[in-house]
């Protein structure tokens, strides 16, 4: 039986070989029809550079259309943004080269800098707007009366890119991105009941929770992304975006409060917790029945599992109060009354995912509650004002030397590394990015050589040149599709189209040719240059610790900001701080793993406190209040560094369980100050050597 | 309707704001099938989309160059 079984295998891998090949063979044939038809009309149109459509289409196309119309929408605001800037500047300068360099130089960086503040395609637009300016005003810099034709023909044939790039990645064959959505959403509700069901009864280390964590964020944060794209395929996805968001918040907070209980159990291995340990493991293990039923990503599994939590959660208090009887001391009611409610929170907002997830794709309204939830990103001011100065500095570098060596391509030289500094600004490690682009340019520009100058001009109409340039293309646009030569056939394919420049009539001139090949490799080894000089958080350690230090300033930002909505902008804040983090650290990244279930599980208990804080008499409110204090302190203080404030934490929060005697905020507290004892968190400066040891002889639960 | 408008005093094909008049249009029509789920009813959503606006663009703009 096990043979048979081997020899029917390789069939559907061979399958799925084939499928993924034709695919991409399918996307390459989309963009080559899409690449000509633009071509085709911008020439038919009489536009100035058709080249600048070709080459708009190259860069939407995408293999899933909503990526296509995502990232055709941005490029549509960038350029009209960046025209109406470049009229702007041009009128303000019309006789100072000097003066509108700067003032394009300074723009540029500008909207560099505003890039690194927004993710996915939002942050294209910022780029595309920034280097707008310079493709309008460069070539009518000597006659600055042309100006506004240049900047209508730019758009136009950008526009016409948009259209046809739209309409053929849309319309033809399309790949639905939506289904990649769907797939990524059972993936994530699956996985994560999956892990709860094996672990909720169970013996969980810190490690595997680790491990789970980046899972989890990883998967938030991937889905935030979808959605961003998938809303401009899919009108019925629009409707439910803010069902989506839910979804993925109340994901991102039962898997904090599940790593919380986690934490809180695995704290407890000292021999005279072992009692209070025993009885809410049993709560545990009562609640993990109701998760033995259909997991199964549907929605009707989905919510008959609900019911089955709903029923759960009616049941667990009585099981609780069970549980209290016959524990006698303080501190064991304390720490018995914190885990039972941290498990009924876990409990609960597990039923809301479930719910959320069982409703997703049920026709209807977004409701009121489900439209307040945002997905805020996390930021580093400090890297986003480096990309700024960097594109800036990349621009009037290049720029001066244009002017001051009278180089007549030098224009070009400086676009193109205006170009690439400002669209690799937040790309991980973009030196090997920018080394694989510049590959792709050099094998390029001989190509181009070969085609215009020895196939080209044997050809006559648009048809023959279609075949003489087809062969060329079709091997650039392919190797975009292999993950790991995806740069290289980016350049490829952009210095083919660009050096090429076909326009109607085409005139063949290679000392021209040449001369622009020479001015692109120069432009794109001055990015390579400005991203050692100036690296962004992938090769810059200052700046990934600065990234750290934002996550942490997170829990301060918990016990400062206004209350409305903090749960929801401090769980998404920090996940996507901590994606950047992994984003630019790689496996290193594991190293601060700490730090963010740190952020995650003190950060939700501060505000689960403040939520209490009203409802307190003053003298209480004051001592919460200095505990809210000393965590904002503990948290913004340097990594290392804080045993003061650590101490000071400590007896604030000592003296708050003493003064505070309202039961919800004392749990809070106490889950605090367990948090701060914890020998295995990052917070304490020098673990004891043998915790590991003992965490493992004493897990929690057999 | 005239070929050309002023706007700002620069003169704009009127088609182009036809164009620009009925990709509201159709983005209008696109928010109602998405809110009400109508697009379960379609063969070839994108298709129907781009249909949608070429009907919309084509009627308008023959009315406006009568």
């Amino acid at each position: 039986m096990n043979a048979r079984q081997e020899t029917a295998s390789p069939r559907p891998w061979l399958m799925d070989q084939l499928r993924e090949t034709a695919l991409d063979w399918l996307y390459v044939g989309k963009a080559l029809l899409a690449i000509f038809i633009g071509g085709w009309l911008a020439m038919r149109m009489d536009l100035q550079q058709p080249a600048t459509t070709m080459m708009t289409v190259a860069l939407v196309m995408h293999p899933a259309s909503g990526m296509v119309l995502a990232k055709s929408f941005y490029r549509a605001m960038g350029t009209l943004v960046g025209c109406g800037v470049a009229i702007a500047l041009v009128g303000l300068f019309p006789q100072q080269r000097e003066l509108l360099l700067v003032g394009m130089a300074l723009w540029i960086g500008l909207c560099a800098a505003g890039a690194s503040l927004y993710r996915n395609f939002m942050s294209y637009g910022f780029v595309l707007s920034g280097y707008t300016v310079a493709i309008v005003v460069l070539p009518v810099v000597q006659h600055p009366l042309g100006l506004f034709d240049s900047a209508v023909m730019r758009v136009s044939e950008v526009m016409l890119g948009i259209l046809v790039a739209g309409l053929v990645g849309d319309v033809l064959f399309p790949q639905r991105l939506r289904m990649a959505l769907r797939q990524q959403l059972a993936d994530q509700y699956s996985g994560f009941l999956a892990f709860v069901r094996g672990s909720l009864g169970g013996v969980l280390a810190r490690e595997a929770l680790e491990e789970a964590h980046m899972r989890f964020v990883g998967e938030t944060i991937q889905v935030e992304n979808l959605r961003s794209s998938v809303v401009f395929e899919d009108a019925g996805v629009r409707a439910h975006s803010p069902r989506l968001r839910q979804l993925n918040q109340h994901f991102m907070e039962v898997s904090t409060s599940y790593q919380t209980l986690h934490h809180l159990m695995n704290r407890m291995h000292a021999p005279h917790h072992r009692d209070t340990r025993d009885r809410l493991r049993q709560l545990c293990v009562f609640t993990a029945t109701a998760l033995q039923g259909d997991c199964q990503p549907s929605p009707e599994a989905a919510a008959r599992l609900s019911l089955a939590l709903q029923q759960t959660e009616r049941v667990l208090p009585g099981k609780i109060r069970e549980q209290r009887q016959g524990l006698t001391s303080h501190r064991e009611l304390l720490d018995f009354d914190t885990g039972a409610e941290l498990l009924g929170r876990c409990l609960q907002e597990l039923r809301a995912y479930v719910q959320a997830y069982a409703v997703l794709r049920r026709p209807g309204v977004a409701t009121a509650a489900e439209k307040e939830v945002v997905f805020q990103h996390g930021n580093d001011r400090l890297g986003a004002l480096v990309s700024g100065v960097r594109a800036t500095a990349t621009m009037l570098v290049m720029g001066s030397f244009w002017i001051l060596s009278g180089w007549v391509h030098g224009g070009s030289a400086m676009m193109l590394a205006t170009i690439f500094t400002g669209l690799f600004a937040s790309a991980p490690n973009p030196s090997a990015v920018v080394r694989q682009i510049t590959l792709g340019f050099a094998t390029g520009m001989p190509l181009v050589f070969l085609c215009q100058f020895l196939v080209l001009t044997h050809m006559d109409g648009f048809g023959l040149m279609v075949a003489g340039t087809v062969p060329f293309l079709l091997t650039g646009l392919y190797l975009t599709t292999r993950p790991t030569l995806a740069g290289y056939g980016t350049g490829y394919v952009l210095s083919f189209i660009y050096l090429l420049n076909l326009h109607s009539p085409m005139t063949f001139d290679p000392v021209y040719v040449a001369n622009e090949a020479i001015s692109q490799i120069g432009g794109v080894l001055a990015v390579a240059v400005a991203f050692s000089l100036f690296g962004n958080a992938s090769s810059n350690g200052w700046l990934r610790h600065r990234l750290l230090r934002q996550l942490r300033y997170q829990v301060a930002r918990a016990c400062e900001a206004p209350l409305n909505g903090l749960r929801h902008r401090l769980e998404s804040a920090t996940r996507d701080l901590f994606m950047q983090i992994m984003v630019h650290a790689g496996p290193r990244a594991r190293d601060w793993l700490p730090w963010a279930l740190s952020v995650h599980e003190t950060g939700r208990a501060v505000v689960e406190l403040r939520r209490r804080y009203i409802a307190l008499p003053l003298a209480e409110q004051a001592a919460v209040a200095a505990v809210l204090e000393a965590f904002a302190r503990l948290y913004r203080g340097d990594a290392g560094k804080q045993d003061v404030a650590h101490q000071s934490a400590l007896l604030a929060l000592d003296t708050a369980m003493v003064t505070v005697t309202d039961r919800p905020a004392l749990r809070q507290l106490h889950l605090l100050r367990l948090a701060l004892l914890d020998n295995g968190s990052v917070l304490v400066a020098t673990p004891t050597p043998n915790f590991h040891s003992h965490q493992e002889e004493a897990p929690h639960a057999p | 309707m005239p070929r050309e408008i002023a706007v700002l005093d620069a003169l704009v094909p009127s088609l182009l704001l036809v164009f620009v008049f009925s990709l509201l249009l159709q983005w209008a029509v696109d928010w109602v099938g998405g809110r009400y789920g109508l697009y379960r009813y379609v063969w070839h959503p994108p298709l129907f989309r781009v249909a949608v606006f070429f009907c919309c663009f084509g009627g308008l703009g023959l009315l406006a160059m009568q």
